[in-house]
């Protein structure tokens, strides 16, 4: 892209706004369905672990309004929706994996019957012992995968030099992504067998490809659209149970099915956020500089893999965060357990890697009583030297420095810093914390083949143009900004392109909308597009006015300018059309630079880097262990934003969630594999006071991209969700006050009242004993 | 008069229902029957907001609109009302400021709760001319967003105050009221396949119904009752709602009583209560929702007797009194004799709760806290609640309890006993506070885990005491 062509941010609203406020903005569940639609309900497990016995279903078929029951042995094909590795059976035949694992479907004539009708039935089994925590599961060393090592240099001959040395261990708990609208499909039988699939999902293309596979159909027998979904982050990336059960009731009945799990089912039945366990053996110097460092990361996968090798692969490449670290090694554990199979969740196992060296290096400071951010700065990437990540990758794009810098400066952190340690020392109540973490977040799918990308787009006779591409609208505006993006470069209002529903038919074999890549891959296809149709055009226009010249067509304001001749896009596309010139293409993108060997580690497996960095400030109330958050100031690159607006509401919204995640949000099974949190009245994410009372947030004023990425723009998907770091460790900061300074408080994630209350009593009995 | 046809105002029009299902949500009907989408199901619970319908109740000719959560509210509560939808804010030319405003400020990004926080803005904008942050946090505290952040919600919220809410229902106002007042009211008797459900004006025929239909389940703000249907989906055979019955609507104040009808709402209460007691006022803002307290009453959380209904352990430091409605004559119960065990209570098939007396002593000094993993709209893992009179340094009465503690709301009668006569000094409650192994042995829950419960519980009591030493309150938020 010419940098002449860039657009410089629009801050318009979001394409479906008026449409959300005025509640005529249709998702799957708005759709008028045809009279003879009958709807589903899922019969799930209520054993975490145990072999079927007898599953009797007499009852359930005899139940007011049921018109058929679907079992493992209606399923034509594949009984798996895992999306890379099997392990995910529709229905299991043999033996349960999971408290809440589907087990049978009902097709009724309302949801309410569907729903009564699934409680009837009656399922004998014979328990075997569940395996539920990371814990369990590395004592019975019951994995999904073999562990994986990771090696750079010697730490521990690193270790062992260092004038200090640091061992602990450290949690990070799990999250339900609590999108508002849950998981929904509506299938409407075609000819032939064929089916219109209408599901809220992050992936129609794997949608497509699972129901064909479990059907024993071609996929291009299955269509699947999406207009826009009621939030995703990553729970509607796989987890395709609900479209498939769907599909299969549709398929033995010949009737159109609509599923739509409660909300209680929807937390129950899918997978969340994979907890991380790390043990760590860190060797450093009286700066606080790490010199080597030996780690071992844990998580719990759940019962099956679905994406668990890509995100714990996400967080070894980002246990670095923003820090050279010169000697490494690490060993990583895929834990099985029964519970939902973890899934994807923004940051995709990015955050959880961050924040175990971000504990690392907080505790480092805490024991050479220094200022957290100056150790930060110590161990932070160089821009000429200690510039090449664990896995060989230079980076040749790091903001982090003056980001940093102008985030010192802007929250006045030095001086809030010492204000704060005065705070502490006149309250015994109520003691402030102050943190600032930076963020760096590498951006394409790890998986190379992913990054790929089609488009298609139409220019119809009266000028205006059809925008089709394969990306999900989910709330973050990628229809918006890529509407913007065609409209720019046709010159053209927004208001002439018309958004259109992500269609397989339209656009086939896409990736998920994920990795926070749909507008850098959906718009760079768009625009291959577009670029296609305006060749035609300018040749078209140039042959017909015998223009030498060449110079290159300016579209702008509705008219294309070549040298001094001024020519309308509308009156040109009638000739165009009349001259039998192609008003139409598709456009497709494949990520350049980008490769990354799996079996050594190496590589580079990021196109760019996205860079922020956040300081918060907490009250805790030492009586309660009760937190607010009082303050945020954050810088946060969004290269040169197509819609600043936008990328603001990005940063922000994944501010708090990372907020949620790591306060709030917990996530409890009981010993016996039941999910004791699976409504708004158990699971808590962020309400509206919970919002910081002062929220500053700035797009990185000096923001661009080195690399050629659409609009020269960053992502703002996942990346502001790790911001909130910076609250965790806020309010470690705030406890370790009780010690005045001199202890490690020990903290897990998330930070509740009783995780605060009980680690500052544990320091409390720290002090007192060290006191005898 | 006795009908068995609900009606309602939608869209200026007389709605009529000839015996609806009395089991149907107000949001099924919205979205299957009427066939608008726009109002959307978030959770079924009462706990996400994405459901906010607005309800227009006639209150001495001034209309009062009501925010409330259409998936737990059973359609017979529309008699008398004006339904108003997120379809309806547009006036058919130019969207409502409130719709403008959330435009404007980027309040959606998914959009999936947005009806809902539009509803909840409308109800507050034409509730309040002048908005501040208090009002904005009690508008939304009921509406979950996970996209936002909230930060240009709140925006858009603030962005409202003083401005002219000139809208169709201002200029419709007269007609509007005029429509309101047609529709006659009567009690109402529906059955419908064996399903039923009254609604009696009169105590009178309150006390004959429930004689013949003692199984009945009584409905006030249905908040909990509803979750029979939309969570375990369970059938209610008879339903007896409280709400027509006039006489049970009341406030009686005097110098040493406060008194509530059964029907007052917890918001009606909180706005009461904070005259006496400011940190009662303080909780019941946390209780719920807005759309929860709008319909919601301190009737209904002592019937269900929940250990972690917030209102009760306040209730019991203030040795409040239940007025029960027997067969024949009424009854009154001290609330720590009200309670049996888990959810259950003296109430016997038949009766109801009448009012709720609270004694005023203006030498009490009350404090209450309530612990949740989130601040707003959460359910308390403890609730501390703590009265104390002070003569000369000397504790001469100290009223304790707990919520959450315990598998009913319960004083600390050890706790208190050891308090009693002992000096006002941090010594008396230090030493005090480990009674509680005594009062109280707490589960682990999702909630909290026991330690944490005995901890919190411990230091709230010793909060208490430093609040009222230092004259000083020791809060975060």
């Amino acid at each position: 892209m010419r940098n002449e062509e860039l657009l410089k941010g629009q801050s318009i609203p979001h394409d479906s706004a008026s449409k959300h406020v005025s509640g005529f903005a249709q998702y799957t569940d708005d759709i008028a369905e045809p009279s003879n639609t009958l709807h589903g309900a899922i019969g799930w497990s209520e054993k975490a672990h145990a072999r079927i016995k007898k599953i009797d279903l007499s009852d359930v078929e005899k139940s007011e309004g049921v018109i058929s029951v679907a079992t493992f042995k209606d399923i034509p094909g594949r009984n798996d929706v895992g999306p890379v590795f099997d392990g995910d059976p529709i229905f299991p035949k043999t033996k349960v994996e999971y408290f809440g694992q589907p087990l049978f479907a009902v097709a009724a004539t309302t949801t309410e019957f569907a729903r009564k009708a699934v409680l009837k039935a009656k399922i004998t089994y014979s328990e075997l012992k569940p395996i539920i925590t990371i814990e369990e599961a590395l004592k019975k060393n019951n994995l999904l995968f073999n562990p994986r090592i990771i090696k750079k240099g010697n730490p521990q001959n690193k270790i062992n030099k260092s004038k200090n040395k640091l061992i602990g261990k450290f949690n990070t708990g799990s999250q339900e992504h609590f999108y508002l609208e849950g998981q929904v499909c509506l299938v409407i039988p075609q000819e032939d067998k064929n089916l219109q699939v209408y599901s809220s999902t992050q992936h129609p293309s794997e949608t497509q490809q699972i129901i064909a596979k479990m059907l024993k159909q071609k996929s291009n027998s299955i269509t699947v659209t999406v207009r826009r979904i009621g939030g995703g982050f990553g729970g509607k990336e796989t987890n395709f149970m609900t479209a498939a059960i769907c599909a299969l009731l549709s398929h033995k009945t010949k009737q159109p099915i609509k599923l739509r799990l409660d909300r209680d089912d929807d937390i129950i039945l899918t997978g969340k956020r994979h907890d991380f366990y790390s043990e760590y053996e860190v060797g450093f110097n009286d700066n606080g500089k790490i010199e080597g460092l030996k780690l071992k990361l844990a998580s719990r996968c759940g019962m099956s893999p679905d994406l668990s090798y890509a995100i714990n692969e996400r967080a070894l490449l980002h246990l670095d965060n923003a820090y050279y670290l010169s000697d490494l090694e690490v060993k990583n554990f895929l834990c099985k357990t029964n519970t939902s199979s973890s899934t994807a969740f923004r940051g995709f196992g990015g955050n959880q890697g961050m924040m175990a060296i971000e504990n690392i290096i907080d505790n480092i400071s805490r024991f050479l009583k220094k200022d957290p951010s100056d150790v930060r700065k110590e161990n932070f990437y160089g821009q000429n030297e200690n510039n090449i990540t664990h896995y060989g990758m230079k980076i040749n794009d790091n903001v982090i420095h003056d980001i940093f810098k102008s985030l010192l400066d802007k929250s006045n952190y030095k001086k809030r810093y010492n204000q704060i340690k005065n705070f502490n020392l006149k309250n015994k109540f109520k003691k402030k914390g102050i943190a600032l973490t930076p963020v760096k977040f590498g951006i394409s799918f790890t998986t190379i083949h992913l990054n790929q990308a089609g488009a298609l787009v139409h220019i119809y006779t009266d000028g205006s143009v059809h925008l089709n591409h394969g990306g999900i609208e989910m709330g973050q505006g990628t229809h918006t900004k890529i509407a913007q993006l065609v409209a720019n470069t046709f010159g053209l209002p927004f208001e002439k392109v018309q958004i259109s529903s992500t269609n397989t038919s339209k656009v086939p074999n896409t990736s998920a909308s994920a990795a926070s890549s749909t507008t850098d891959l959906n718009g760079a296809a768009t625009l291959n597009a577009t670029e296609k149709i305006k060749t035609n055009l300018n040749n078209f226009i140039k042959k017909k006015y015998n223009i030498l010249s060449k110079i290159e067509p300016v579209y702008r304001n509705e008219n294309i300018y070549i040298g001094n001749r001024t020519f309308n896009f509308k009156k040109i596309i009638q000739e165009a059309y009349l001259n039998r010139i192609s008003l139409s293409s598709s456009g497709f993108y494949s990520t350049p630079k980008i490769n990354f060997d799996k079996q050594k580690f190496k590589g580079r497996p990021f196109y760019y880097f996205c860079y922020g960095a956040a300081v918060t400030e907490v009250t805790i109330d030492t009586l309660t262990g009760e937190n607010k958050v009082d303050r945020v100031d954050i810088i946060h690159d969004a290269g040169n934003a197509i819609n600043p607006a936008l990328e603001l509401g990005q940063i922000e919204g994944g501010f708090v969630q990372g907020q949620g995640w790591l306060t709030m949000e917990e996530v409890v099974w009981d010993k016996s594999g039941k999910l004791r949190t699976y409504s708004p009245s158990t699971y808590k994410i962020p309400a509206v006071t919970d919002t910081p009372d002062k929220f500053n947030v700035e797009i990185f004023k000096r923001g661009s991209n080195v690399e050629n990425v659409v609009n020269k723009q960053k992502t703002t998907g996942e990346p502001p969700l790790m911001l909130a770091m910076s609250v965790f460790f806020a309010i470690k900061d705030a406890i370790a006050s009780i010690s005045n300074y001199t202890k490690i408080p020990e903290l897990d994630a998330p930070a509740t009242p009783e995780k605060i209350l009980m680690s500052i009593n544990k320091l409390k009995r720290k002090i007192k004993s060290n006191g005898k | 008069m006795v009908s068995d046809t609900i009606q309602f105002l939608f869209n200026n029009k007389i709605f009529k229902i000839k015996n609806p299902d009395p089991n149907k949500t107000i949001l099924n009907y919205i979205r299957n029957d009427l066939k608008m989408t726009g109002t959307k199901e978030g959770c079924a619970e009462g706990g996400c907001g994405a459901c906010t319908i607005v309800l227009g109740e006639l209150n001495k000719n001034k209309i009062v609109y009501k925010a409330i959560n259409a998936c737990i509210s059973f359609l017979p509560i529309l008699n008398g009302k004006q339904l108003i939808l997120i379809e309806d804010l547009s006036n058919g030319k130019s969207l409502h400021p409130v719709q403008e405003a959330m435009i404007k400020f980027h309040g959606s990004q998914c959009g999936f709760c947005t009806p809902g926080f539009t509803m909840s803005l409308f109800s507050m904008h034409k509730n309040n001319k002048l908005i501040n942050n208090e009002i904005v946090e009690e508008a939304l505290s009921g509406n979950l967003c996970r996209c936002t952040g909230y930060r240009p919600i709140i925006d858009a919220a603030k962005s409202l105050n003083n401005k002219n809410d000139l809208d169709q229902f201002k200029k419709d106002k007269i007609k509007i009221i005029k429509l309101l007042k047609n529709i006659k009211s009567t009690d109402i008797e529906i059955n419908n396949k064996g399903k039923k459900f009254f609604a009696p004006k009169t105590i009178s025929n309150l006390k004959k119904i429930l004689n013949k239909y003692p199984d009945a389940k009584i409905l006030s703000g249905g908040t909990d009752l509803s979750l029979e249907v939309t969570k375990f989906r369970k059938e209610i055979k008879t339903i007896i709602s409280l709400n027509s019955v006039e006489k049970l609507n009341f406030i009686k104040k005097n110098r040493n009583l406060l008194e509530i009808g059964a029907t007052t709402s917890l918001f009606e209460f909180q706005n009461i209560i904070k005259n006496y007691f400011l940190d009662f006022h303080d909780i019941l803002k946390r209780y719920g929702s807005l759309q929860i307290r709008n319909v919601g009453t301190v009737a209904g959380n002592i019937a269900t007797a929940s250990p972690i209904g917030d209102t009760l352990p306040l209730l019991l430091t203030l040795d409040a009194k239940i007025v029960v409605q027997g067969k024949n004559k009424k009854k009154t119960f001290s609330l720590s004799e009200f309670f049996i065990s888990y959810r259950k209570t003296k109430l016997k098939k038949g009766e109801f709760i009448y009012s709720i007396k609270i004694p005023i002593n203006k030498d009490n000094i009350f404090k209450a806290y309530k612990i949740s993993k989130r601040f707003d709209d959460d359910i308390s893992s403890v609730c501390g609640s703590f009265s104390f009179l002070i003569k000369k340094n000397k504790i001469t009465k100290a009223a304790i309890a707990y919520g959450g503690m315990s598998a009913i709301p319960k004083r600390a009668s050890a706790i208190e006993k050891k308090l009693v006569n002992s000096e006002f000094t941090e010594n008396s409650f230090s030493n005090a506070i480990d009674l509680i192994n005594k009062d109280f042995s707490p589960l682990d829950d999702m909630r909290a885990s026991s330690e944490y419960r005995l901890a919190v519980a411990k230091n709230l009591l010793l909060k208490a005491f430093y609040e009222i030493k230092n004259k000083q309150t020791i809060r975060i938020n």
